[in-house]
């Protein structure tokens, strides 16, 4: 399956979920759907589309909200990469491992520096944080700068 | 009695054999090091012969931290009885003449009892020392040790039916004065033992109980300063002991060829064993428990019991 | 039932077996594992977060940094990524040399593997004649960039050196060297009775575990998987220099031991073919001061498989956001799968199996306190310094 027989397949699929879809270059897609499609679009993309290989799952703080990017790979070349904006208030997301059990690691990373949750997930034990780390701060939230952190971390740790 | 006292404290005794077990400990180093194309000890004395003992004053100069849950008489005891059995050993095995200092009938059965003596004083070490890692290392050790130690008791029998003897002094003269070694009599129990030798010294391939990249140090792991220079020093008196054992038993021991005296060939025997185990040493990897004991009970021990079958057809007496 | 029948053994964060500190809390019964538990983030250092606080350009030496062993990879991810940002395409000379770097380092960190895995079996030997070997391939890479370890090679447009003519018969004959060397240990590992009793049929890795596991690199093409970046999404030069993927079927330690093997053949191929028909031409271009906003996914593959970095610019001197996602963290699912069931003598080799590589692994936002404290005293000792 080449770059043009994809990206007409996944027009076919989306239709309305999507807001945003760019083709950068060959073998790179980056797709934006809204956060109800999620599910029903990672299925389609990893049962039928064969997107089996997770390369990671990126997080992005926008602010008000913050952004997932599902980075999925199909026979190792294309790359496509399937953004989805959630609010802070409400950091839920429903979990691929039994999709993709190879994501297991990768949302634990983006719940221990976002603080997102995954539910369905098995273990959302800390991954990168230490033993002690205070509840609720996610280091790589934008509202934490980079003094905070070390603060906080001299007070804790000396 | 005054000779005698001199012979065991001096030579050829315990002064003798201490020296003999770091010059031994030297040689084992820097050919292990050559065969990695390394330089070995290099420094301390000439082309590093006194690196061994500079290790020893090294180790006892050191902290000596015992945990606070060992088994406190088993784990100060068990250096000290590791360095003694070996000594104890070495006393009955022909070094600088053709009978050992002290001889009686039967000191073979007594050299497998100090053998296995050894292996449980490893074993003690490592459960007195309450660390899973120790522990796991005893265990290793002990159950190598069930895989090895009826095929080295074959092999030393062999020796015995052809001379007639239990004694190592005389087997060993017997093999002179027949002009034939047993080596060459009895091949196959001559490679039987230098495997089980190789078992019992924990080199590599068997040194799995002691194989650092996965249970740090095994059954040493909680010895430290004094403690762990004994056992330094008893693992290189082991070498001795093997190599002087195979010695007596299979090379014809310390003998008198022309004007070379007894001491001499004796150390040139040893040392030519000591090569041999530190070549395999550097030869192989790491051989896994299982594999280990399936192994020597699958292949060495049918190989023993052939020797000995064939000593009883009377080929090699 | 007084007994607990299982004892948890751990493993780290300082092990023998490890070369850098990672923590695996194994439950043993007997001698069989059980379970396995990673905690990783000892070598974590908040790398991503200090890309956001540095400019483009300091951000290059950043990038390298992450690790020592794939560092080129790392900073030929990063600058691919920056230079697709502006919109830039780097002269040829410059990607045959990217090309031709990125092989030297694939040579000696998978040379370095071989004796680490040839030590984790107590096959101390190999581990010393693989890593006197090594030398060679260290010190063309000194001849050729300044530094054994950390190249500084890239920068954002192109290389800042050029491979002159007069060093490449030196580079050629040390290849041959290291090619004969390279074939006489795949020789022995294959042959050799004791490695292969601790490799062969251990640690096997499914092809579908493999695939739904997300592995990457020789670990993923030893279980019989066709995934190379370098084939299939193909960057510097590597869509002009013939090569071909290695892979092999065992499944087990062996393959991957004997796959990373072949590979290194495949790459002193490589790199002959592009010092033969490296293009002549500048080595770098001009780049537009300001990065527009964009967003970007660049992929490279390091010695230990699929190297990611995504980079989100706004329009200022710095990233918006910068993730870097190394092969490592890709292979722990199916490391932990590979453990299950095997004798605790086999975890070492397993575990390097997949060729592990902390620094790398670690390296996002902010963990290691001691790092932290040298920044923090380093910073207070300047401004007592200052006001003195």
């Amino acid at each position: 399956m080449d770059m043009g027989e994809t990206e007409e397949r996944l027009h076919r699929f989306l239709k309305e979920k999507v807001i945003e879809f760019k083709v950068p270059r060959e073998r790179r897609i980056f797709v934006r759907i809204k956060k109800e499609s999620f599910r029903e679009v990672v299925e389609y993309l990893v049962n039928t589309l064969a997107f089996r290989h997770l390369s990671t799952i990126t997080g992005v703080d926008l602010g008000k909200e913050i952004e997932l990017l599902y980075h999925l790979a199909h026979n190792g070349a294309i790359e496509l990469s399937l953004g989805l904006s959630i609010p802070k208030d409400n950091t839920c997301i429903s979990t691929i491992t039994d999709l993709i059990p190879g994501a297991v690691l990768y949302e634990r990373e983006v719940h221990d520096l976002f603080g997102v949750k995954f539910e369905g997930h098995p273990d959302l034990s800390p991954l990168l944080l230490p033993e002690g780390w205070p509840q609720g701060v996610y280091p790589l939230r934008k509202e934490h700068s980079l003094d905070e952190l070390r603060e906080l971390m001299s007070k804790k740790w000396g | 009695m005054i000779e005698f006292l001199l012979q065991v404290l001096i030579f050829p005794g315990i002064a003798f054999l201490f020296a003999l077990a770091f010059f031994y400990e030297w040689i084992d180093r820097k050919f292990f090091a050559k065969v990695q194309n390394r330089y070995g000890p290099l420094y301390t004395g000439f082309s590093g012969l006194l690196q061994p003992v500079a290790d020893f004053i090294k180790l006892l100069s050191k902290e000596d931290i015992a945990p606070m849950a060992c088994d406190r008489i088993l784990f100060f005891s068990m250096p000290i009885l590791y360095l003694i059995l070996p000594l104890m050993a070495l006393l009955i095995i022909p070094i600088s003449s053709q009978t050992s200092l002290i001889a009686f009938d039967g000191d073979l059965i007594f050299m497998m009892f100090i053998f296995t003596l050894i292996t449980v004083t490893v074993f003690l070490a490592g459960w007195s020392s309450v660390n899973r890692f120790s522990i796991i290392g005893s265990v290793r050790a002990a159950i190598q040790m069930i895989g090895y130690e009826i095929p080295m008791g074959l092999a030393m029998i062999g020796p015995a039916i052809a001379a007639k003897s239990l004694s190592i002094s005389n087997i060993a003269q017997w093999q002179s004065s027949n002009i034939s070694w047993g080596i060459w009599l009895q091949p196959i129990g001559f490679a039987v033992f230098v495997i089980c030798m190789l078992a019992e010294l924990e080199f590599i391939p068997f040194d799995i109980p002691e194989a650092d990249t996965e249970i740090v140090a095994g059954w040493r792991t909680e010895f430290s300063g004094r403690k762990l220079a004994l056992f330094r020093l008893g693992r290189d008196l082991e070498i001795v002991l093997a190599s002087a054992l195979i010695t007596a038993l299979y090379l014809g021991g310390a003998q008198q060829l022309g004007f070379v005296p007894p001491v001499v060939i004796f150390l040139i025997k040893t040392v030519l064993l000591l090569l041999l185990f530190s070549f395999l040493r550097a030869l192989f990897a790491r051989l896994r428990m299982d594999q280990v004991v399936s192994g020597m009970w699958k292949y060495l021990l049918p190989m023993a019991i052939l020797q000995i079958i064939l000593i009883q057809f009377g080929v090699g007496v | 039932m007084g007994y607990a029948s299982t004892i948890k053994v751990p493993f780290g964060p300082q092990h023998p077996a490890f070369k850098e500190p990672e923590y695996f809390l194994f439950e043993v019964e007997g001698d069989l594992v059980v379970n396995v538990t990673p905690r990783i983030g000892y070598a974590h250092k908040g790398i991503e977060k200090a890309f956001e606080q540095r400019n483009y350009n300091e951000n290059i030496y950043l990038a390298e940094r992450i690790c020592g062993i794939c560092s080129h990879a790392h900073a030929t991810c990063y600058t691919q990524a920056i230079e697709e940002m502006l919109g830039i395409q780097i002269p040829p000379r410059a990607r045959y040399i990217r090309t031709i770097i990125a092989e030297l380092e694939r040579l000696h960190s998978h040379s370095l593997w071989v004796g680490i895995a040839a030590h984790e079996v107590g096959y101390d030997t190999l581990f010393m004649y693989t890593w006197r070997d090594r030398e060679v391939v260290m010190e063309l890479l000194e001849a050729l960039t300044g530094g054994r370890v950390t190249h500084a090679m890239n920068t954002i447009g192109g290389v800042r050196r050029d491979i002159s003519a007069d060093i490449i018969p030196k580079v050629k004959s040390g290849l041959d060297y290291f090619e004969k060397r390279t074939k006489e240990y795949l020789g022995i590992l294959k042959t050799e009775p004791t490695f292969l009793k601790r490799t062969e049929g251990v640690g096997i890795l499914k092809p579908e575990d493999a695939v739904g596991l997300c592995a990457v690199g020789p670990t993923l093409r030893a279980s019989g998987i066709k995934n190379d970046v370098r084939a299939d999404d193909p960057y510097a030069a590597y869509d002009e220099v013939p090569f071909n993927v290695v892979t092999l079927d065992g499944c087990d330690v062996l393959s991957r031991t004997l796959a990373r093997g072949e590979e290194m053949l495949e790459s002193i191929g490589i790199i002959r073919n592009a010092l033969d028909h490296m293009p002549t031409g500048e080595l770098r271009v001009r780049v537009p001061k300001v990065v527009p906003p964009a967003e970007v996914f660049s992929r490279v593959e390091a010695p230990r498989g699929e190297l990611i970095h995504y980079a989100k610019s706004n329009g200022t001197a710095k990233p918006e956001r910068y993730k870097v996602r190394s092969p490592t963290l890709a292979n722990i699912p199916a490391l932990c799968k590979t453990l299950l069931g095997v004798h605790l003598a086999d975890i070492p080799i397993i575990l390097a199996g997949i060729d592990p590589c902390f620094a790398c692994m670690d390296r996002m936002v902010f963990v290691d306190t001691k790092a932290n404290k040298k920044w923090d005293l380093t910073m207070d000792q300047l401004k007592q310094g200052v006001n003195k």
